[in-house]
């Protein structure tokens, strides 16, 4: 039977979070610079952190607005490339304690990131506490938060091609969890992503498509294509 | 979208992530979707990856062309063998600076 508040306490959540506080550290640094790059001011590139928390939503985010896209775009885009969180919300709650209701149950919504969702759901215990999730989230947070502000600011002070070479930090996150995901399910993945890229690349180089249709096209299509061909995994 | 004010544009961000986030949590109907669309879903974390990294990790880089790309196949290979997340963004780093160096 479910223990009501769940098991682990806040620290060992904190904890838990070490490591990703240290792979958004750099990501958001990535991030913080590139902010800068673009002309956005200190306080605002620190308030999308605070408010969205979400690395590859940011940068998407960061890169349409640059790029001059629509609103509309812009919205719909971001919120594509965050419908995993659809997914991981419903799995993890299956993995939480009963009484992470009302605000409890906001922060940890809030508090879905790729990242968060697979420690806590490798934990492998079906009733985790509201304390350790808040464990797991702040330490993050705070990473991904600190990482911004230091990211902007290192901008000032390194040399041109350093930034530019930490930019690829954003591509190097999504490559290595290509890689996780590669390793887990096959050359299948390799194949989604690499038609997905195709597209994207042909769209934007060939014919010009702003980049945030294209990107939504991309995405979208070879999903379909990938459920149409590919047959059940499990 | 670049004539409003930035804070604004921020808000939208937050809530277009929200969105997503908070679903689950309140709403059950995920559970009542066709299977087939549940799986177009389940493919949709890999295939924006591949359209994140293309051509932007070209594009980003120029003149130099190969900078990006070489940091992203040092990232997966890293990963490949090693599973770090946060050391396979370190190598990349290095090999794309190398690459923009030389």
């Amino acid at each position: 039977m479910k223990k009501n508040e769940g098991n682990f306490s806040y620290g060992e959540g904190f904890q838990d979070g070490i490591p990703i506080f240290l792979g958004y550290f750099s990501t958001a640094i990535a991030f913080g610079l590139i902010c800068r790059n673009v002309g956005i001011p200190f306080i605002e590139t620190c308030l999308y952190s605070i408010t969205s928390f979400a690395g590859a939503g940011q940068f998407l985010a960061v890169n349409l607005f640059a790029s001059g896209a629509l609103l509309f775009e812009y919205f719909i885009g971001i919120n594509l490339i965050n419908l995993r969180y659809l997914f991981m919300g419903v799995a993890l709650r299956t993995h939480l304690a009963p009484d992470v209701k009302g605000l409890k149950k906001m922060i940890v919504a809030f508090g879905v990131t790729d990242e968060i969702f697979t420690v806590a759901t490798m934990k492998n215990n079906d009733c985790l506490s509201f304390n350790y999730m808040a464990g797991l989230i702040s330490s993050s947070y705070l990473g991904w938060n600190l990482g911004t502000a230091v990211g902007f600011m290192m901008g000032m002070i390194l040399p041109k091609a350093l930034q530019m070479a930490v930019g690829v930090t954003l591509y190097a996150m999504f490559s290595s969890l290509l890689s996780v995901e590669f390793k887990n399910k096959g050359p299948g993945v390799l194949l989604l992503a690499g038609f997905s890229a195709a597209i994207n690349s042909f769209l934007i180089l060939v014919l010009s498509f702003p980049s945030g249709w294209s990107f939504v096209i991309s995405m979208v299509s070879t999903a379909v294509i990938g459920a149409l061909l590919i047959k059940e995994e499990k | 979208m670049k004539n409003l004010p930035m804070y604004l544009i921020v808000l939208v961000a937050g809530v277009a992530t929200m969105i997503p986030r908070f679903i689950p949590f309140y709403l059950s109907f995920l559970n009542k979707f066709p299977p087939f669309v549940k799986r177009c879903m389940s493919f949709l974390p890999v295939t924006a990856i591949g359209a994140l990294i293309f051509p932007y990790t070209i594009l980003d880089f120029l003149p130099v062309w190969y900078a990006g790309l070489l940091g992203v196949i040092a990232a997966f290979l890293v990963s490949l063998f090693k599973q770090s997340m946060l050391l396979s963004i370190i190598v990349s780093v290095i090999v794309t600076y190398i690459a923009l160096l030389v």
